[in-house]
């Protein structure tokens, strides 16, 4: 397979894809055929839409009602953003990969000024230690959210741009690991751990799908491992999440009070759970319950059964995404796919691993349930340029007219 | 992987499909099958687990107090009931919690709620305001008690001040407090309850798992800051089961009389340690009454006497004054009729003479001499003199001489005529070896000799003074229970004060019949006893003579007793006086016997059971008799010496009024000028003495003033009723008969010095002095 670039096969399709890359540096406006875009790909972000919105009421009527005075207060910013972002979707849809190439570069060193900016001009020291959000005044904005969506972009252009390349060190891993170093440096200085994580793995898996040679990964995955490991022993505040992870009950009252209380929750969900909005853990019990916690919350109420459904709505379009990645029509578009796909995957992994204590406690969303508008924006965003990706996947793929694959 | 290259119209590299198909399988399978085995483990394997701990942690217990049952005496009359009284605590927590919140949104000052809290809550229920307000500082707490048992007036006011003012973290709780309406009375029967309603003493204690009930308990689940959830209906109750309610044997009109009595006893014998009154049916063993003289209000029995209390104050050492307050109460509540044995002394001749008719050894007409004394070294074991207490020798008698006499020497031969063992068997069959097993707490048992010793070589010694009540121990109620199995027709009878218990629903769930515990005597020998205890009250020369009352047939026995000087020491000397009396002797009903421990031997009175506690057993007779139904049946000459009861007068004519009075054996005088009584003094309905001068208004109101009591005691009943008669005040008798000449005043029913209404009665005990001596 690597040797594809100099398959007489493959050398007769040269032409035809470099003249389509030409075509696209000379007249964007151009648009290449766009059909209509992926109805099941589509479909499975409305259900898991709708059902986020509604366990954001389920989840946030206690707290909102204790603290907002107000039991829907969450409820209808959630939903108002949750319509925003389905027009959002929509017209993201209709933005091109091209123009995505294009801006891919631009956006990503607006990305980096950002995340530079915000230790200094943002907000968010007082509730969780560390400044993260550019507050807009109507809402406030991450740019580590942003940074995930660029750094997909970054990645997949460049992976084009290298092609065979990629293989090597020089091209398939250096000015990568560049990008990352300096996105994940910055996302330190906050600091925001799971961000450089989620941004880490998020390279990597680009960076697989590029191409780059499994070897690197290897002494990478070690790299990484070390400068975790230090890490985690050497910031107090990360060494003490390890210690929570590992044994809940040493401190239940403190680092450990959240991992205990969504263990409840969760655990006392049962088979069928105790029934939508009939939860009782989210009276105060367990923090960040309409946050990074509200899969608790859907496993309480909602049982293992209700449970499990979500999370194989959750695959069925984490693999109905990686399909339209393997569909799509040129190595940018699958490329996007991927790293978008991989993208909510990793979150939602890692959000379900926090809460159920796989894995040490950090702050990781779960997309389109936890509260929070930016990140569902963006969500959306991602499914709508998912979507207007698919638009370009041919209806028929079977019935290719030249003929060549039969 | 052909199918991929061919699907890719603008192909993408080898490479980039292979591997993204590893990442939708990593991704999309194998990191969510991780997922799931997870929540399996969680959710379904260790379900049990999580949900226990979480549940206890989101649900909050609150217990439902079950009411404790009522206590009833024989005729329906409460003697302790549960009646529901409130708590009020706060929540400290939820007052600061919510008005952070407020005062966010509000901007209310935090500090301006527990103020206002702990002024409202100091000025309603008169707690320490400073108090209040530092409670409300205990922020981490949601539950701190402000007053406990208040009633529900005050309950209702908090909740108003709470609901008026919007107040949070203020709440009311059903509670239960118990109520004993008549105070004091019959305090050693009923016991109480302590704070959490645990019964300490007497009935509240023995029956406390029947009286007590269930606590039911509702389970609510709250919000981790303690407050209720929303839209959650979730209680789960679990209703408390009221306690059973009671019906005692006691009568609460008994009750006070003998509780009257006991005190005047008491107070007019100068009786310096404690006593007793138990009224017994003879023939069912139900005991109708039960006093002690150290009486406490049963709402507040940790309270000690004012003398006791001044007592305890000057002692100086902190440690000793705090033994002396439990001692204290611990004699305060002890129930001397069950609790303490004393000798029983001549009452016990009942006793052996029983036996000695039953066995045959002794008869009626048999003649029993006394000398004064049986001669050292007659008597095995006995070196020294048995004396009669009547020194000079009761000479010749009868056997119902013998005992109106209450000979020493004649119930000692008796003794040893029946002979020790078959003497030891009797008391054991009269239930002087153990207890009687009544429904009380704390009951003692009687202390009697081992038998191989009171049947051995020196036994006779022992025999001799058991025939006439000394050197043993029994306690009051075993006493009196036996001596109705004397006169009962033979039958011990258990003794018992809990007649039905019934639960919330009023069924009954237990009930107590008689029992009679076994045959002591036959019903001739029992017969016999009654009718010479008879002849020791009524006949001519009976020492019980002051337990007579006009109208009955009241029989009875004195006792006059030394205690040992192992109980009180060398060279010291303390009696104890009883009389057990038993009407109407020819079918006895009921048993009276009354105990008194340690008259002040300074104050003059002669010692003795006869003369200091038969004329209180007689009035109590005289009271309770009628009381029960017993028809009264006069002999002409006791006639003349009743109590009238004055007719109304109000209305009639002078000459009406004045022939009324006559036929009644009433004196009068005439105020005020006219035909016709506008008032009159005593009003209508009192009881005086024979012979007293009623007082006919014709003009005028009687006057309305206060008149002091004088002196009556030692005057004949003539002194009395005439030094009454100059005060405008009237004369009542009870005890001895006024028809026997020369009896005196022994006490009088209010003390000298108060203050009464112009035209009061005052009620007299008279007591017959003539027969002096320790019987």
């Amino acid at each position: 397979m690597d040797k594809y670039g100099s398959e007489p096969v493959g050398a007769a399709a040269e032409p035809a894809y470099a003249q389509r890359e030409l075509r696209n540096r000379v007249q964007e406006s151009r648009a290449v055929e766009r059909g209509a875009f992926d109805l099941p790909f589509f479909l499975l972000t409305m259900i898991i839409l709708v059902i986020g919105v509604v366990m954001v009421l389920s989840a946030s009527f206690a707290r909102a009602y204790y603290y907002e005075g107000d039991a829907t207060y969450y409820f209808f910013r959630q939903l108002g953003f949750a319509l925003l972002g389905v027009i959002v979707l929509l017209v993201a849809s209709h933005i091109t990969p091209a123009f995505l190439r294009r801006i891919s570069v631009p956006a990503m060193l607006v990305t980096l000024l950002m995340l530079a900016l915000v230790p200094f001009i943002g907000t968010g020291a007082q509730e969780v230690g560390a400044n993260r959000w550019f507050d807009l005044g109507f809402t406030t904005f991450q740019p580590s959210e942003f940074a995930k969506l660029t750094v997909i972009l970054m990645f997949a252009t460049m992976i084009c741009v290298y092609k065979d390349q990629m293989k090597t060190f020089k091209y398939g891993v250096l000015p990568f690991a560049i990008v990352i170093a300096v996105t994940v440096g910055l996302l330190l200085l906050e600091p925001h751990l799971s961000a450089s994580v989620i941004i880490i793995a998020l390279g990597a898996i680009m960076m697989w799908a590029g191409g780059t040679r499994w070897q690197y990964f290897a002494v990478g995955g070690g790299v990484v491992a070390g400068v975790g490991y230090l890490v985690v022993t050497k910031m107090a505040y990360a060494s003490s999440r390890i210690t929570a992870w590992l044994d809940p009950w040493s401190d239940p009252l403190d680092t450990g009070l959240q991992t205990i209380q969504s263990l409840y929750a969760i655990g006392s969900g049962g088979l069928l759970g105790l029934g939508l909005g009939q939860g009782r853990q989210k009276y105060m019990y367990l923090p960040e319950e309409h946050n990074d916690f509200i899969f608790s919350i859907v496993c309480e109420e909602l049982g293992f059964v209700g449970a499990l459904l979500i999370l194989v709505l959750f695959a069925l379009l984490i693999i109905r995404g990686y399909w339209l990645a393997l569909h799509a029509r040129d190595r940018f578009g699958a490329l996007v796919i991927t790293g978008i796909t991989s993208l909510l995957a990793i979150q939602v992994f890692l959000n379900v691993a926090v809460v159920t204590n796989l894995v040490p406690c950090t702050g990781i969303s779960l997309p389109f349930f936890s509260y929070g508008g930016t990140a569902l924006l963006l969500q959306m965003a991602e499914m709508g340029i998912v979507l207007s990706i698919s638009r370009e996947i041919p209806l028929r793929k079977s019935k290719s007219d030249d003929g060549r694959e039969k | 992987m052909a199918k991929f290259k061919g699907a890719s119209g603008q192909r993408t590299n080898k490479t980039i499909l292979g591997r993204t198909l590893v990442l939708a399988l990593v991704c999309g399978i194998v990191a969510f099958s991780v997922l799931a085995a997870q929540l399996y483990n969680l959710m379904i394997r260790d379900h049990d687990f999580y949900e226990e701990h979480a549940v206890s942690q989101q649900t909050r217990t609150v217990s439902v107090s079950a009411s404790r049952g009522t206590i009833f005496d024989t005729n329906g009359s409460v003697l302790a009931k549960s009646a529901t009284a409130y708590t009020v605590f706060i929540s400290p927590y939820e007052i600061k919690y919510y008005h952070e919140k407020e005062y966010k949104e509000n901007e209310i000052h935090y500090n301006d709620e527990p103020t206002l809290i702990a002024r409202e809550l100091s000025r309603i229920l008169g707690v320490d305001y400073d108090w209040v307000l530092k409670l409300t500082e205990h922020t981490n707490s949601w539950y701190e008690k402000v007053a406990v048992k208040i009633d529900a007036d005050l309950a209702q006011q908090v909740r108003k001040f709470k609901s008026e003012n919007n107040i949070v973290g203020v709440y009311v709780e059903e509670d239960s407090k118990r109520y004993y309406p008549n105070g004091s009375l019959a305090c050693h029967v009923i016991g109480f309850v302590g704070t959490d309603n645990y019964g300490l003493e007497g009935i509240e204690a023995l029956y406390d798992s029947k009286l007590e009930g269930t606590n039911g308990s509702v389970v609510r689940l709250v919000a981790s800051n303690g407050t209720e959830m929303l839209f959650e209906n979730y209680q789960n109750y679990n209703d408390a089961i009221d306690g059973n309610d009671m019906t005692l044997t006691l009568d609460v009109n008994i009750q006070s009389i003998i509780e009257r009595y006991l005190q005047q006893a008491m107070e007019a014998n100068y009786i310096l340690n404690g006593g007793c009154v138990i009224v017994m049916n003879v023939k069912t063993g139900e005991i109708l009454g039960l006093a002690d003289a150290n009486t406490y209000d049963l709402n507040s029995p940790w309270g000690l006497a004012q003398k006791v209390q001044e007592q305890i104050a000057q002692i100086e050492d902190e440690e000793e004054r705090s033994n002396a307050q439990t001692a204290a109460l611990l004699a305060q509540w002890r129930n001397m009729a069950i609790s303490d044995t004393y000798e029983p002394g001549s009452v016990f001749k009942i006793i052996t003479m029983a036996i000695g008719l039953e066995e045959g050894v002794i008869h009626e007409n048999d003649n029993f001499y006394c000398g004064g004394s049986i001669p050292g070294g007659t008597i095995a074991g006995r070196p020294t003199d048995l004396d009669c207490w009547y020194h000079a020798g009761h000479g010749d008698q009868n056997l119902r001489e013998a005992a109106m006499h209450s000979c020493n020497v004649a119930f000692a031969n008796i003794g040893l005529k029946i002979g020790a063992k078959t003497y030891y068997d009797y008391v054991k069959s009269f239930g002087i070896l153990d207890s009687t097993g009544i429904d009380l707490t704390g009951e003692a048992a009687g202390q009697w000799w081992p038998e191989d010793e009171f049947e051995g070589p020196y036994g006779p010694a022992s025999l001799a003074a058991a025939s006439f009540g000394q050197t043993f121990n029994v306690t009051p109620i075993q006493m009196i229970t036996a001596v109705s199995a004397a006169v009962n027709g033979g039958y011990l009878m258990q003794p018992y004060i809990v007649r039905e218990i019934r639960n919330e629903d009023g069924e009954v769930v237990y009930s107590k019949e008689p029992t009679v515990v076994r045959q002591v005597v036959s019903e001739e020998t029992s017969a016999l006893v009654a009718s010479i205890l008879e002849s020791v009250v009524g006949d001519e020369g009976g020492t019980g003579s002051n337990a007579y009352v006009p109208g009955y047939r009241v029989g009875g026995k004195t006792g006059t007793t030394t205690k040992t000087s192992i109980e009180v020491g060398e060279n010291r000397k303390e009696y104890m006086v009883s009389f057990c009396g038993v009407a109407p002797c020819d079918d006895p009903e009921i048993a009276v016997l009354m105990v008194l421990d340690n008259p002040d031997q300074e104050s003059g009175i002669y010692v003795s059971g006869g003369g200091m506690v038969a004329p209180y057993v007689g009035s109590i007779m005289g009271e309770i008799l009628p009381y029960l139904g017993v028809q009264p049946t006069y002999s002409a000459e006791e006639e003349a010496y009743l109590d009238v009861t004055v007719p109304r007068l109000i209305g009639k004519g002078l000459v009406d009024a004045r022939e009324e009075l006559g036929s009644l054996g009433l004196k009068f005088r005439e105020v005020g000028e006219g035909n016709t009584v506008v008032a009159q003094l005593p009003v209508a309905g009192a009881q005086v003495a024979a012979g007293s001068q009623i007082i006919l208004y014709l003009t005028d109101s009687p006057p309305d003033e206060m008149v002091p009591v004088p002196s009556l005691v030692g005057m004949t009943v003539n002194q009395a009723r005439n030094t009454l008669q100059n005060l405008g005040l009237f004369l009542d008798t009870s005890g001895a008969s006024p028809s026997i000449s020369g009896v005196t005043v022994l006490s009088q029913a209010i003390e000298e010095g108060q203050e009464v209404p112009y035209g009061a009665v005052i009620n007299v005990t008279l007591v017959d002095r003539r027969n002096q001596g320790e019987y």
